[in-house]
């Protein structure tokens, strides 16, 4: 059972959940501090555009798995939750990458010009 | 660890299937991924269609970034009341929860009124409608369906706050707060790509 810190776990999701109110918070204060960092970098002159998009992207990957592992206890969770949820978003992906290059709309890759 | 007795308790529990695992969950987590693609399709999308519209206004002219910002802190600091809320009611102290939950449910509030004035802006202020050019409507789309998945957060949380206080939830009924809490920290994360992706990549 949860003791007083409030072990959060899944009685019935298979997995043994360990988040305490502490980590909650801890994972609280990274997200800000992130987003902080995220809106900063806006306001930095002289970034290279590509530099800018890949660090925004890891800043926001990073807070994306913070949120899934912790507040939604992927981590701990049991396997079959995990591949329900990591299989489809592997899919999401794949389909915004082949919308994209069906659209030769890579932000990422230098475009010829002609 | 599932131990023995909690084995046998869920031998009972009508929400267990036979891999052992509460049906719901694993119902929501199969919804989650479901809508991960439904979202990856509207964001591919809209990266497909950027910088295409042949008539502005144009995203840069339009985006608010410290109101959306503000926005994003709202539901990032709404993911935590929500794991409060479930702490809480672990711990038997309903009344808490019910708290946590209504505190999320504020939040959330706040997040789709920021959005309401966001969108009137964008059409009072700037002629950007949904029909206006590619921009227009691949950007409402978006976060108008991520705007409603929020609301029917804020309804679905609301509805757990008036059971709570009717004495009908207790620490018994952790896994439904908690497919509550999966489904509000899914909208976050959807918000979080979106923030990025949308509004803060040039």
């Amino acid at each position: 059972m949860a003791d007083h810190h409030a072990v959060a776990s899944a009685p019935h999701g298979g997995g043994g959940g360990h988040a305490t109110v502490r980590t909650y918070i801890n994972v609280a204060i990274a997200l800000a501090i992130i987003t902080a960092v995220e809106v900063a970098t806006l306001y930095i002159p002289g970034i290279p555009s590509t530099v800018l998009v890949l660090s925004l992207l890891a800043m926001s990957a990073i807070k994306f798995f913070l949120v899934v592992g912790f507040f939604m206890h992927l981590k701990y969770d049991h396997p079959v939750m995990r591949a329900l949820f990591v299989g489809p978003l592997i899919i999401a992906i794949a389909i915004i990458l082949a919308v994209m290059a069906l659209f030769s709309a890579f932000v990422l890759l230098p475009r010829v010009v002609l | 660890m599932v131990d023995h007795a909690s084995a046998v308790a869920h031998a009972h529990d009508p929400n267990i299937g036979t891999t052992g695992l509460d049906n719901r969950k694993v119902g929501m987590w199969a919804f989650l991924g479901s809508d991960c693609m439904f979202f990856g399709s509207l964001i591919g999308t809209y990266l497909a269609y950027k910088g295409k519209s042949i008539s502005g206004p144009l995203p840069h002219q339009v985006f608010d970034i410290p109101l959306t910002s503000y926005s994003a802190a709202l539901l990032l600091a709404s993911s935590l009341t929500m794991v409060l809320a479930l702490a809480a009611l672990q711990e038997s102290r309903v009344k808490k929860a019910a708290g946590w939950l209504f505190v999320t449910a504020m939040l959330g509030l706040h997040f789709v009124l920021n959005q309401v004035y966001e969108f009137t802006t964008f059409a009072l202020h700037h002629g950007l409608k949904l029909s206006t050019s590619l921009f227009g409507s691949t950007f409402f789309v978006l976060t108008g369906f991520h705007g409603a998945h929020v609301t029917g957060g804020v309804i679905w949380l609301l509805i757990l706050v008036m059971l709570a206080l009717r004495g009908k939830i207790d620490a018994r009924d952790y896994t439904k707060v908690e497919i509550a809490g999966l489904y509000w920290h899914f909208v976050d994360i959807v918000w979080i790509a979106i923030f990025t992706v949308i509004y803060l990549i040039p």
